[in-house]
């Protein structure tokens, strides 16, 4: 009996050390909570609620969870549009927007930002957001459970800590300083539903198909495996009325279809059982989209330009090979590239040279920076200057015995026909440029490995110009870093240096325009094609705001997403018209639209 | 039978002969002969290379020189002349009436992308823009690349046959002959290795390397080449005990030598019997590597990229019915030549009843 009590007892100290005693911090005194009410709001007042919604895609996605093995798929998009940011940027005019924050305050210390959490806002189980979901999604993203390396890395370098003050505030501290606004891109967080995860060995399996809470507009109704996914419209959403989403995400459902073949899909869009469909391959917008449905006008063509970050796409120069080290060398390259015959002669023109290595980046793109152009007696010139002044038997440079020959590799058969292309006009210049395709996967292996000669990719864009990882000497000569050109030079590495480190946006502005003039003299990386519009056909009965989407729109139907998505809405009348034209054999007038009004033109 | 129908029979003929008597067969050969010899100088034939040049006086072989640049000609440029162009520019600019240009049949080469202003690959066949099958979506001359394609097909699926022959046999037939510990180990390693899944195989090699001609013989070799082990096992296991054999044996032959003078060549039916099908075989397969895109790299010529072309582009109509009827046409011509190859060996027309 003792011995019990004993060794109960013995147990207290262990139980009050292990509760954790949670004491509130404390908002400093200090900070002042913003908000923005006056921005002008981007949606129609005429828009209609209502109407079904058809899409396709061309897998189902091997799960639903957004993070985790084979979570990356280009289904998980509409997962992660449906939930909210704490703030969003004014997809026009770039100012800070409430979404599930109401308030925001950034601290002094330039890395810390407070939110204050709407009250209303919940999730789709109908339990409210808190702060507890943000400190949850933290330890959620670090958690070793959900087996992404990626998300753990991220989430332990870059967010230091969210700090609760009460249910409803909350601050998230970031490892370095960063200029106000670009600390909500940095170091965003989106919540995660602490009463829906249960962390374990098992969630990675357990949660493939479980529907997860979320804050957006929609939610999945139902699932045909294998064939659709089927979103519905919360009828009560708590954020249907709020500033910047009000007018917004109309249609009822949407659903997703799986075809597997973009040829079927096409005639499954030409058949009226898909609503929209993409055309921005020339091919598509200029031929395949003109059938009778087209002429008839039931189905309108739009083509909408866009202001949008551009991905650095082009080929990158290896510098551990040793002929590429020479910079007349790699200008001579640059030189006896034709990308002129490749936009006016395979890409009907549609496409335009993606000027440098960062575009569309507003004040932060060197607008003065453009590439060399196609110029065979430049090339020839630069070649001689570098001794390369005779030629062998095919027409090739030679020197010392070498061969002015280089692989090219690429790792999507979509972009061989330019490849093809250049490499036959790079002769001209005695270059030879052999193409190679490896499987995708190998591609990005030895590009990564830094094996490669000349690499013709595409990297994806992101909020800032980012320069350490692709041109710092910290990122050459070393695998598994995005440094593929091997580039280092003092003078930029001190210009990347004071860039990241500075917290100044005027300074960082002038500091990245340098260095993106400085990095194109180096010509390790030679800019492609870019696509500065988006282009779709849509039945009829989709209406779109008169000024038909945003200056960051990349898609003009997206369905879900917090600045650009939910847009258009279905005209219930229109649809009953369109359909009794369409089995008595009438028609309408044609529509083709190509709006201009964020165009950029060419400086 | 009787005596009176043995002596009724013709002479007993060689197989040539038989073979020369089955028409369909023997004329097959000679096409599929003809087709691979011409492919084998298709140079002179589809290139953009002129055959001939006189300029000032002189006479230029651009085909057999190395490469002769714009300048030679009077024009411009430093890099390789279009000779076509040169050729509409003498011909309308007659000042110089000794200047000619003599060009092939078909003035494109297999991988020169022929783009014209205004037009969009692929375009179809026209005899004005001497496309005559037209263009594939890059420009290029479909004619062209099937005649290139076809070379490297067929040359591919003989080497391939070579190879593959020459291991196979000879593996079959110390099967056959040794028995035993030797035969039993092969039959279990060919059993093994052939349920290895070869395709999967070839798309992980190929996504590994970038295959070329030779990488290629040497896969498709390493899961092929078990095929006619069973075979000439069974055919050098009953030559074995032949009295041939066994006298070999006694005059004291290696058993290297006793196969390869005496069981080959007796079996050698079971050999050539095959060989137009393994050829069909070896096409097909290049075909569909290429067609999955794991075959030889761009921009080879090659009917697989051809036939991905046509199927994705079904609205040009001429690019897959090109390569569609050229490879059904050079199928059909092994297949006929085979079903003669193996009437001209056919045991029954052999056997003597006595």
């Amino acid at each position: 009996m003792i011995k019990n009590i004993i060794r109960k007892l013995a147990f207290i100290p262990l139980l009050i050390l292990s509760v954790e005693f949670v004491v509130a911090a404390t908002l400093p005194n200090d900070i002042t909570w913003l908000t923005n009410t006056s921005s002008p709001e981007w949606s129609s007042t005429e828009a209609q609620k209502g109407g079904l919604l058809r899409l396709n895609i061309s897998s189902f996605p091997p799960t639903l969870r957004t993070v985790g093995p084979d979570s990356n798929n280009s289904f998980r998009s509409f997962l992660l549009d449906n939930q909210m940011p704490l703030v969003d940027m004014h997809p026009n005019s770039g100012e800070v927007i409430p979404m599930l924050a109401s308030h925001w305050a950034y601290d002094k210390d330039g890395k810390t930002v407070y939110y204050k959490i709407k009250k209303n806002a919940r999730w789709s189980d109908g339990l409210p957001v808190t702060a507890d979901d943000f400190l949850f999604a933290l330890a959620f993203n670090r958690s070793k459970d959900i087996v992404a390396p990626w998300y753990n890395k991220h989430f332990s370098e870059e967010i230091t800590e969210v700090v609760k003050f009460d249910s409803h505030t909350l601050a998230i501290v970031g490892a370095r300083i960063k200029p106000k606004k670009d600390l909500h891109y940095y170091y965003s967080l989106q919540p995660r539903a602490k009463h829906f995860h249960k962390l374990n060995q098992q969630w990675v399996s357990a949660f493939n198909w479980k529907i997860e809470p979320n804050t957006g507009p929609y939610k999945i109704s139902k699932i045909r495996k294998g064939k659709s996914i089927n979103f519905k419209r919360k009828l009560d959403w708590w954020a249907q009325d709020e500033q910047f989403l009000r007018n917004r995400f109309n249609v009822d459902n949407v659903l997703i279809k799986v075809v597997r073949d973009p040829n079927t899909a096409f005639k499954y869009f030409e058949r009226g059982e898909l609503d929209v469909f993409n055309l921005t391959l020339p091919k598509l917008w200029h031929e395949k989209a003109n059938g009778p449905m087209f002429q008839k006008g039931f189905i309108h063509k739009l083509s909408f330009y866009n202001q949008v970050e551009q991905g650095a796409s082009g080929l990158f120069l290896n510098l551990e090979n040793q002929l590429l080290q020479d910079v007349n060398v790699r200008k001579a390259i640059a030189h006896g590239l034709n990308f002129d015959k490749i936009i006016q002669q395979l890409l009907r023109n549609d496409y335009q040279r993606l000027p440098r290595f960062h575009t569309g980046y507003g004040k932060y793109s060197n607008d003065k920076v453009s590439p060399l152009g196609f110029d065979l007696k430049q090339a020839g010139a630069l070649l001689d200057a570098a001794g390369w002044n005779n030629k062998d038997q095919r027409g090739i440079r030679v020197k010392d015995k070498n061969r002015l020959s280089f692989a090219i590799s690429y790792g999507n058969k979509l972009h061989e026909p330019q490849i093809i292309v250049l490499a036959e006009e790079a002769k001209k210049a005695g270059i030879e440029l052999k193409p190679q395709y490896l499987e995708s996967t190998s591609f990005y292996k030895n590009v990564i490995e830094k094996k490669h000669d000349i690499a013709w990719l595409g990297w994806s864009t992101g909020f800032r110009p980012a320069y350490w990882q692709h041109f710092h000497s910290d990122n050459a000569h070393k695998p598994q870093t995005n440094n593929v050109t091997n580039l280092s030079d003092a003078n930029i590495d001190r210009l990347i240096n004071q860039y990241r480190e500075s917290t100044k946006e005027q300074e960082r502005i002038m500091l990245a325009q340098k260095l993106e003039s400085k990095i194109a003299a180096q010509v390790v990386f030679i800019p492609s094609t870019m696509v500065p519009f988006t282009r779709v056909g849509f039945w009829r009965w989709l209406k779109l705001p008169e000024s038909i989407a945003t200056k960051s729109s990349q898609s003009l139907f997206n369905p879900f997403h917090s600045t650009q998505g939910g847009l258009f809405w279905i005209d219930a009348k229109s649809k009953i018209d369109s359909l009794s034209a369409k089995r008595s054999g009438k028609g309408f007038k044609a529509s083709t639209i190509i709006n201009s009004d964020y165009k950029v033109t060419a400086p | 039978m009787h005596a009176s129908s043995i002596q009724g029979q013709e002479r007993p003929q060689g197989p040539w002969q038989k073979f020369k008597r089955l028409k369909r067969g023997y004329f097959s050969f000679i096409f599929l002969c003809l087709l691979i010899l011409t492919s084998c100088f298709a140079e002179l034939l589809f290139n953009s290379k002129a055959l001939l040049v006189q300029y000032q006086g002189e006479l230029y072989w651009p085909i057999f020189s190395s490469t002769l640049e714009g300048k030679q000609f009077g024009l411009e440029y430093d890099y390789e002349t279009n000779y076509r162009q040169l050729k509409k520019l003498w011909a309308e600019d007659n000042s110089d009436h000794s200047n000619f240009v003599l060009l092939p049949l078909v003035p494109f080469n297999a991988t020169e992308v022929d783009l014209e202003e205004g037009f969009y690959p692929p375009q179809p066949p026209s005899t004005l823009s001497q496309h005559y099958l037209g263009t594939d979506t890059i420009g290029r001359d479909v004619l062209v690349r099937l005649v290139y394609g076809f070379r490297i097909a067929i040359f591919f699926a003989l080497t391939l046959l070579i190879v593959e022959y020459f291991f196979g046999v000879l593996i079959g037939c110390f099967m056959g002959f040794l028995g035993g510990a030797f035969d039993l180990f092969f039959q279990r390693i060919i059993e093994i290795w052939s349920n290895i899944p070869f395709l999967y195989i070839v798309m992980i090699m190929s996504s590994l390397i970038t295959p070329g001609f030779w990488s290629l013989v040497f896969i498709m070799a390493l899961f092929g080449w078990m095929s006619m082990t069973w075979y000439m096992r069974s055919a050098s296991y009953k030559e074995a005990n032949r009295d041939y054999v066994l006298a070999a044996k006694m005059m004291g032959a290696s058993n290297f030598r006793i196969i390869y003078k005496h069981i080959i060549p007796n079996s050698i039916s079971t050999i050539i019997t095959f060989i137009p099908f393994s050829v069909a075989g070896g096409i097909t397969a290049l075909t569909a590597l290429d067609f999955l895109s794991f075959g030889l790299p761009a921009p080879a010529p090659s009917w697989g990229e051809l036939l991905r072309q046509g199927v994705d582009n079904l609205d040009s109509p001429w690019i897959i019915s090109s390569v569609v009827i050229s490879l059904s046409f050079v199928l059909m011509l092994v297949t006929f030549i085979g079903e003669a190859i193996r009437e001209v060996f056919d045991p029954k027309h052999k056997i003597y009843y006595e």
